[in-house]
């Protein structure tokens, strides 16, 4: 029997409601519409487009790309190119940002409309299994659904101890927000978002502090893959300090001052502090009980390889079902859940999620990563490809980049990859698309990359496994 | 930070998949060591997994209707208090990296995929096959569509990549199976070093759909060993049109036992042989020691003397105490003296086995069979209960009758049916006596056991209930 019945007798306002708007309800409600559901996209913002386009992915990528530009133009003097000091007009810079987020919010809305999505503004809530409540400036309102889809992500988790209400003390949103540019910046958390704002403000001229609590940056990604960025970073910044926390922040008349415990002790004052320790989910908000929805006591919703909830009719994708949170995973989960809300027999299949970390030089990784296959025991194999052999990567002077390929060593399949340097996160793809379709490392290798390029090197890894590279020398085992 | 352990399903016997049927605890409970967590029901037994130690549970990761196997984690339990500010402390890992590992990888094996399986409800070792396709799905419109495959977690990790683990076959060919429900662990791939290309996916249901395939055959039509049976259709009867009508849904235990007669009375080439005991002075002999066990607290029924009388014709005639390998080409000669008992239970038949029955006397074994008649009836049989059986004993001694058909409990190869003893004239060559009577009924498995020996296994039986000092010989 197809869900379609439920939704043909016309007995509840919408086939589909979608609660929130970012990357992953937006793609959920579009996919539904062009399946013909008559679809409701319910946000609580009056922009569509969620975290990731208003104050994520989106205007952190703007930002990296003018400290990217910033910081080639500066290393143009070892060529013998001077462009002088940069002068930087925060305003102008926080008007293009603002205007690349603009662009997409409104084709979004442009494209909700052209799709007979109705967006409704508002906070949503259950008030039954097939109920919501939407409160809103102009009051409650009440729609039925046959289906509904919980898309509302995350935000970011807040540190006690912190003077949260002062506008010194931020998160990645806050920070975002480009208010100025501080003297002296203390990033709370080493991750992926605390290193990308980190790379951002050092570059517009801030002396950045890195307070990690774990003993690696990115913790969990491969240390191959994380040196090059740390090398880079530690020469840079003020200091980084790993095995450290921060025990809690005082406000000072002219400063923040942190106060350190760990591996590194002290306080020191700061005139920002930006606090990227992680994400918590939104699971908790939405008054799930009274749909029968069950939410975890962290506020995550859990759901099975279709995104389907306990409640069978309601959905849930994104940052809300689980790590990792990210946008393209939240997109394709949109995607499943409004295809069988639809009733098609779709399902999450997707073997692997590739991550990124745009800072410079980008780290990115997909599959499994050697720390895991050392860890699961596997039977695997590397194959490597340093580019200080790859003369693109001389030509723009970073030859601390790697590419390395994780082969099974029974089949000689291709299961996971990292890869740090320039253009990492756009060189991944092949790599997560080898891994779907099986490729062996003789596929990728046979394959003719275009030279001189950096995604040469994805081929050169594999013919390191392969033994048939003649980039690098590498003496036969046997 | 205190210390949280992760409570896995302990060892539940030969099983896997088996759903859970009830939970017990949510997330934020506070338990005592031995308190019991959720409900797992294998086949026709439950048992409960108890906490191993006291404290809160943090995370509960099954739910109801979930299928678990030995390993799976149940919940996560923080053993020691932890004050409540500690989860808004200084998290290490940035949102973006999954620093957790999503909530269950424990679903390593790709069959998993399974949706084209029939219904095969016996969860053989190695292989994670249908039980979880049972009653939840056809209850729930909403799941209709293949819930066995698409309502598993997914995987992560090295498992959703590990060639071993997974099929090899590109997304767009994962995804039409995944519409044809096919398992792609079953069809064989025809390309490059076996890769999985559309047309093998296509080839695999033209083979299942012609029956050449293992997959289930279109309504009412079937192929056995060249003998085509093409039944008419069942008819779909509206009842209430003739009369008041109530819809009652199987038990669960109905419905597995539905299964397995039904695969086991078509599969089986049943015969039964009827005889009947003079159980006189057996019965006069267990009146004289009933009081006996009486004081022990349990009663002798004449079912004991059956399972001793059971053992010394099983030691006689070993073809009765094999199974037929699945080759269909070996027997299988057990060396042990298991003996299957059929219970009636108010949520339907199960057979808890009596172990070594060899080894045990008549008074240990009428304890025994109290014991865990008890516990069938309460629902308390452990996996382990219902295992390992060589013949069964299905007695309506105590309701009546003349003689019945018992079905054999595959892949046992007999199983005796027991009626009610009546006084009956016997002639003894001068004259008619007064003689207590028990008519045995034993339906065997003709392909292992010719007529002529059946014949003689029951009659041997009999003789040793007529003179129970045989039993000694």
């Amino acid at each position: 029997m197809s869900p379609d019945s439920v939704s043909t007798d016309r007995q509840f306002d919408f086939d589909v409601v979608v609660l929130g708007a970012g990357p992953g309800g937006y793609t959920a409600a579009f996919r539904a519409a062009d399946l013909g559901q008559r679809v409701a996209l319910v946000e609580r913002y009056p922009v569509l487009g969620g975290v990731c386009l208003n104050v994520g992915c989106i205007p952190s990528k703007a930002l990296l790309h003018t400290a990217r530009v910033i910081d080639e133009a500066a290393s143009m003097e070892a060529h013998g190119i001077r462009f002088g000091q940069p002068q930087i007009d925060l305003d102008k810079l926080r008007a293009f940002k603002d205007g690349v987020v603009g662009k997409l919010t409104g084709g979004l809305a442009n494209m909700a409309r052209q799709r007979k999505v109705e967006v409704i503004q508002g906070r949503a809530s259950f008030s039954g299994p097939h109920e919501l409540e939407i409160g809103s400036a102009e009051g409650q309102r009440k729609l039925s659904f046959a289906h509904a889809i919980v898309a509302v992500g995350s935000q970011s988790l807040e540190l006690s101890g912190m003077p949260w209400g002062d506008p010194r003390l931020m998160d990645s949103t806050d920070a975002l927000e480009l208010e100025e540019i501080p003297g002296r910046l203390l990033v709370v958390g080493g991750g992926i978002i605390g290193l990308e704002m980190a790379c951002v403000f050092e570059a517009l001229g801030s002396k950045v502090t890195v307070v990690e609590l774990t003993p690696t940056l990115m913790p969990g990604t491969d240390p191959d893959l994380v040196r090059p960025l740390q090398r880079r970073i530690e020469k840079r910044y003020a200091a980084i300090h790993l095995e450290t926390r921060v025990k809690r922040v005082d406000i000072a008349d002219d400063a923040l001052v942190a106060h350190f415990e760990g591996k590194h002790e002290g306080r020191e004052g700061f005139d920002r502090v930006l606090v990227a320790v992680g994400r918590t989910p939104n699971g908790g908000k939405i008054n799930a009980g009274a749909a029968g929805l069950e939410v975890s006591d962290r506020g995550f919703i859990e759901v099975d390889r279709q995104m389907r909830t306990n409640v069978p009719h309601i959905f849930a994708i994104g940052d809300v079902v689980g790590p990792p949170m990210l946008a393209h995973k939240a997109t394709h989960e949109g995607k499943v859940a409004a295809e069988v809300c639809a009733g098609e027999k779709s399902a999450f299949d997707a073997r692997v999620i590739p991550s990124v970390a745009y800072t410079d030089p980008e780290v990115a990784w997909v599959g499994v990563t050697e720390t895991e296959a050392k860890a699961e025991g596997l039977k695997y194999g590397v194959g490597k490809f340093p580019w200080v052999a790859s003369g693109r990567a001389l030509g723009i002077d970073r030859p601390e980049g790697l590419t390395k390929l994780l082969f099974d060593e029974a089949t000689r399949r291709i299961i996971g990859a990292g890869i740090v340097g320039p253009q990492a996160g756009d060189l991944i793809a092949e790599c997560a698309l080898a891994i779907e379709m099986g490729a062996e490392a003789a596929d990728i290798g046979l394959t003719i990359h275009p030279h001189p390029t950096l995604s040469e090197s994805v081929a050169m890894a594999a013919e390191a496994y392969e033994g048939t590279i003649t980039d690098l020398y590498i003496p036969r085992k046997k | 930070m205190s210390k949280t352990i992760e409570i896995k399903v302990p060892d539940i016997g030969d099983f896997s998949d088996v759903p859970v049927i009830e939970v017990l605890v949510a997330a934020g409970d506070r338990v005592q060591a031995e308190d019991g967590l959720v409900t797992l029901e294998s086949d026709k037994a439950t048992m409960e997994v108890p906490s191993p130690a006291a404290g809160v549970i943090r995370e509960l990761r099954l739910k109801l209707d979930d299928t678990v196997s030995e390993g799976d984690v149940v919940a996560v339990l923080e053993v020691e208090e932890e004050p409540a500010q500690a989860a808004s402390e200084e998290a290490p890992a940035p949102a973006e990296e999954a620093p957790e590992p999503a909530p269950a990888q424990a679903q390593a094996e790709p069959a998993a995929e399974d949706a084209a399986e029939p219904a095969n409800s016996e969860p053989a070792p190695g292989h994670p096959a249908a039980p979880a396709a049972a009653p939840r799905d056809d209850e729930d419109p909403e799941r209709g569509l293949d819930a066995a495959d698409l309502s598993e977690e997914r995987l992560t990790g090295a498992d959703a990549v590990a060639p071993s683990k997974v099929p090899y076959a590109s997304p767009s060919v994962r995804r039409f199976a995944r519409e044809l429900g096919v398992n792609l662990a079953r069809v064989g791939g025809s390309g490059d070093k076996g890769r999985i290309l559309r047309e093998d996916v296509t080839a695999h249901v033209k083979s299942v759909m012609s029956g050449e395939g293992a997959g289930p055959a279109p309504a009412g039509a079937a192929a056995i060993g060249g003998l085509r049976l093409n039944f008419p259709e069942r008819p779909e009867v509206d009842f209430s049109r003739y009369g008041e009508t109530e819809r009652q849904p199987l038990s669960r235990i109905q419905k597995i036992s539905a299964g397995h007669l039904h695969r086991n009375w078509i599969g089986v080439p049943h015969v039964t042989q009827h005889d009947e005991a003079d159980v006189t002075d057996m019965e006069a002999f267990r009146l004289a020691n009933a009081e006996e066990a009486q004081a022990q607290g349990f009663k002798l029924t004449p079912l004991v003397f059956l399972i001793k009388a059971m053992v010394a014709s099983l030691k006689k005639f070993p073809r009765f105490n094999a199974s037929l390998d699945t080759d269909g080409e070996t027997l299988v000669l057990k060396k042990y003296y298991n003996i299957g008992i059929a219970v009636d239970t108010p949520d339907g038949l199960v057979v808890p086995v009596l172990q070594n029955c060899e080894r045990k006397g008549i008074m240990e074994l009428a304890a025994e069979l109290a014991e865990v008649s008890a516990r069938a009836r309460e629902k308390k049989l452990k996996p382990q209960d219902i295992q390992g059986g060589c013949i069964s004993i299905s007695s309506l001694g105590g309701i009546g009758g003349t003689g019945f058909t018992p079905i054999i409990n595959a892949p046992e190869v007999a199983i005796l049916g027991v009626s009610r003893s009546r006084m009956q004239p016997v002639w003894n060559g001068e004259e008619f006596r007064p003689r207590l009577m028990l008519p045995l009924s034993l339906s065997y498995d003709h392909r292992v056991i010719d007529g002529a020996a059946a014949a003689r296994f029951t009659r041997f039986l009999a003789s040793r209930l007529e003179d129970l000092r045989r039993l000694t010989l």
